[in-house]
């Protein structure tokens, strides 16, 4: 299976080369185009209460798209509902991924997706909600962001602050607490970033140049409202 | 050459910031540490850790990992061990000096579950006590906020509402079911003491069995109602039966209630994504349905007792349901905000034995006239 990015940038898509045999698992409406020789199934990952818990806890699609290259060799295109950049990560059996729930765009078959609870003051406060997306296994796995990803590289005890609501992935190595973003409550919120999570190291955090919400809410004020 | 299995992430100077995915040996004197020197090559280096140049804590992300660090050759090394069996055989053979720091881990992973669990089950509790408290504690707050709202307000309120509907509508200004609907609703209204509403009926042209009442005494009775209803007494029971959702101030009560109840909701939950929403969306739905079920019932009952007052034949309104019962087969009552017509037939009749006897006084106009005037049967459905 190989993988490249097309249109790097805004609004990128990847192509998937898949031998014959070899299938991909995809969000669901993230197939663009493939060829001939590619079959798609809906599948629910981790059977219908794997499927179930992921809708509901996670706000995720129920069905992941199976793309099987069943009649030969084929190459399938992929990409994102929102704008903003792909990344591609190689999971080596050992490293652990956590995903913000709209992060998932597709992975290899032999990547693990589950729906992990959070504890309750990262459910709370974090921004993602209370339960998340964890990426085990081996494999390609691949993640897209709203606006460009910028990976931090974090060694041992190396601390980094980020916006809760930049996050895209994180590796499980890594541990974090959600603070206030300055030390009063009222200076805290003023200042538009509220709460932020204090990464520490080791291991890998993703994030996002652009804020859905923020981005949402902005949008939203030229939207007329009708009766 | 065999296939390579890590079963840990290393991290140190020359490993990249992911980690280097690493074999890791529990032995005799210590830990043996395997990683890729060249991946593409398949070449392996392997280092030996002493157990006495180790420190081992809880780490990672739910604190579920075991950490543990050394200084190497080239610098700090740190280990992140996930394994269940790893683990197992490092907590068997590490020796004395170790054993404190490797069992206050433990405690710390034991502490971190039992610390989650515990807030989720106060969490999980006190959201159970609150929509306990919501289903049965909401009639009476409800009732206290309906109280303090004007009459005034609920006649606004019901007037944009009426004049809204009916400017859609085909209306009945004046002819024998206008004056039939007019005397009946005279007979009914005439007889409640101090009543506050000056009510107004209006006749709309349409098939629809029904008839609705609005907030502040304003009511529609469709033509269909009257088309399949075969006596007068028929008539004046589904009337007293919506006047007592006026009389009772029940389209009110169920505007605070699901205003309030959607308020209460939404500080609580937000507007979350996922199980949140659905869980929302579920207790408004719910409690609209109690709620509707319950005024259905007492408008019922003080419909009767309204009849009865106004010396009506109560027993129009126990025939009508019974033939709109005919029509509810395949639906489940508990799924309805209408109770089922036999039912609602069947409660009337046990309170209609109750109440004491007297001899019912017909209406002034007939009936076959006022229904031969509205054209043929109905073919609507209630």
């Amino acid at each position: 299976m190989k993988s490249e990015i097309l249109y790097p940038g805004a609004f990128p898509m990847v192509r998937v080369e898949l031998a014959e045999g070899e299938h991909i698992k995809a969000e669901s409406g993230a197939m663009v185009a493939c060829s001939p020789t590619i079959d798609i199934e809906s599948k629910m990952e981790g059977g219908f209460l794997g499927a179930l818990s992921r809708k509901f806890l996670t706000g995720e699609k129920f069905f992941f798209q199976t793309l099987r290259a069943s009649r030969g060799a084929g190459e399938v295109l992929l990409a994102p509902t929102v704008p903003g950049e792909i990344v591609v990560l190689e999971l080596d059996g050992v490293s652990e991924y956590m995903v913000q729930k709209d992060g998932f765009l597709a992975g290899a078959d032999g990547v693990t997706i589950d729906s992990q609870m959070q504890s309750m003051s990262r459910g709370l406060l974090g921004g993602e909600g209370f339960f998340i997306l964890k990426m085990s296994g081996k494999g390609m796995l691949l993640l897209n962001s709203f606006g460009a990803v910028h990976k931090i590289e974090l060694k041992p005890g190396q601390e980094y602050i980020v916006d809760n609501s930049h996050l895209v992935a994180w590796s499980t190595t890594t541990t974090y607490n959600i603070e206030k973003a300055t030390s009063g409550w009222v200076a805290s919120f003023t200042s538009g970033e509220g709460f932020v999570c204090r990464f520490r190291g080791p291991g890998l955090v993703f994030i996002q140049s652009r804020n859905p919400g923020g981005f949402g809410a902005w949008v939203r004020q030229f939207i007329p409202v009708t009766e | 050459m065999t296939e390579f299995h890590p079963n840990a992430l290393c991290f140190g100077e020359e490993f990249p910031a992911t980690g280097a995915p690493c074999l890791v040996h529990v032995e005799g004197h210590g830990l043996t540490v395997t990683v890729l020197s060249d991946a593409d090559a398949g070449e392996r280096r392997s280092e030996s850790v002493p157990f006495s140049e180790l420190t081992v804590s809880a780490g990672g992300l739910d604190h579920d990992q075991l950490v543990a660090t050394w200084r190497g050759p080239t610098g700090q090394r740190t280990l992140y061990l996930k394994n269940p069996d790893v683990i197992r055989a490092f907590r068997q053979g590490a020796p004395d000096h170790l054993t404190i720091p490797l069992e206050r881990a433990a405690e710390q992973v034991r502490q971190v579950r039992q610390r989650h669990r515990m807030v989720w089950s106060i969490v999980g509790g006190a959201l159970l006590a609150s929509v306990l408290g919501l289903w049965f504690g909401s009639d009476r707050l409800v009732e206290l906020a309906v109280d303090r709202i004007p009459i005034e307000w609920e006649r606004k309120l019901g007037e944009s509402a009426y004049y809204d509907f009916l400017a859609r509508q085909e209306v009945m200004k004046d002819g024998p079911a206008v004056t039939a609907v007019t005397e009946m609703t005279h007979r009914l209204t005439d007889p409640i003491p101090k009543n506050p509403y000056p009510f107004e009926i209006t006749v709309v042209k349409s098939d629809v069995i029904n008839a609705f009442a609005l907030p502040g005494g304003y009511i529609v009775v469709f033509t269909g109602l009257m088309k399949k209803a075969e006596s007068p007494e028929e008539v004046a029971g589904v009337l007293a039966h919506e006047l007592n959702h006026v009389l009772q101030r029940h389209g009110l009560e169920r505007i605070v209630k699901q205003l309030g109840f959607v308020a209460v909701v939404s500080i609580v939950l937000g507007n979350p994504p996922g199980l949140g929403g659905v869980m929302k969306q579920l207790g408004v739905e719910l409690m609209t349905l109690k709620f509707g079920r319950a005024q259905e019932v007492e408008a019922d009952l003080t419909g009767l007792q309204l009849l009865h007052r106004a010396k009506i034949d109560p027993s129009g309104m126990i025939t009508f349901f019974q033939r709109l019962a005919e029509k509810d087969q395949g639906r489940v009552e508990w799924l309805s905000t209408h109770p089922m017509s036999s039912a609602r037939a069947d409660r009337l009749k046990v309170e209609l034995a109750d109440m004491p006897k007297q001899i019912p006084e017909p209406f002034t106009f007939d009936w076959t006239k006022v229904r031969a005037t509205l054209g043929g049967h109905a073919g609507g459905s209630p």
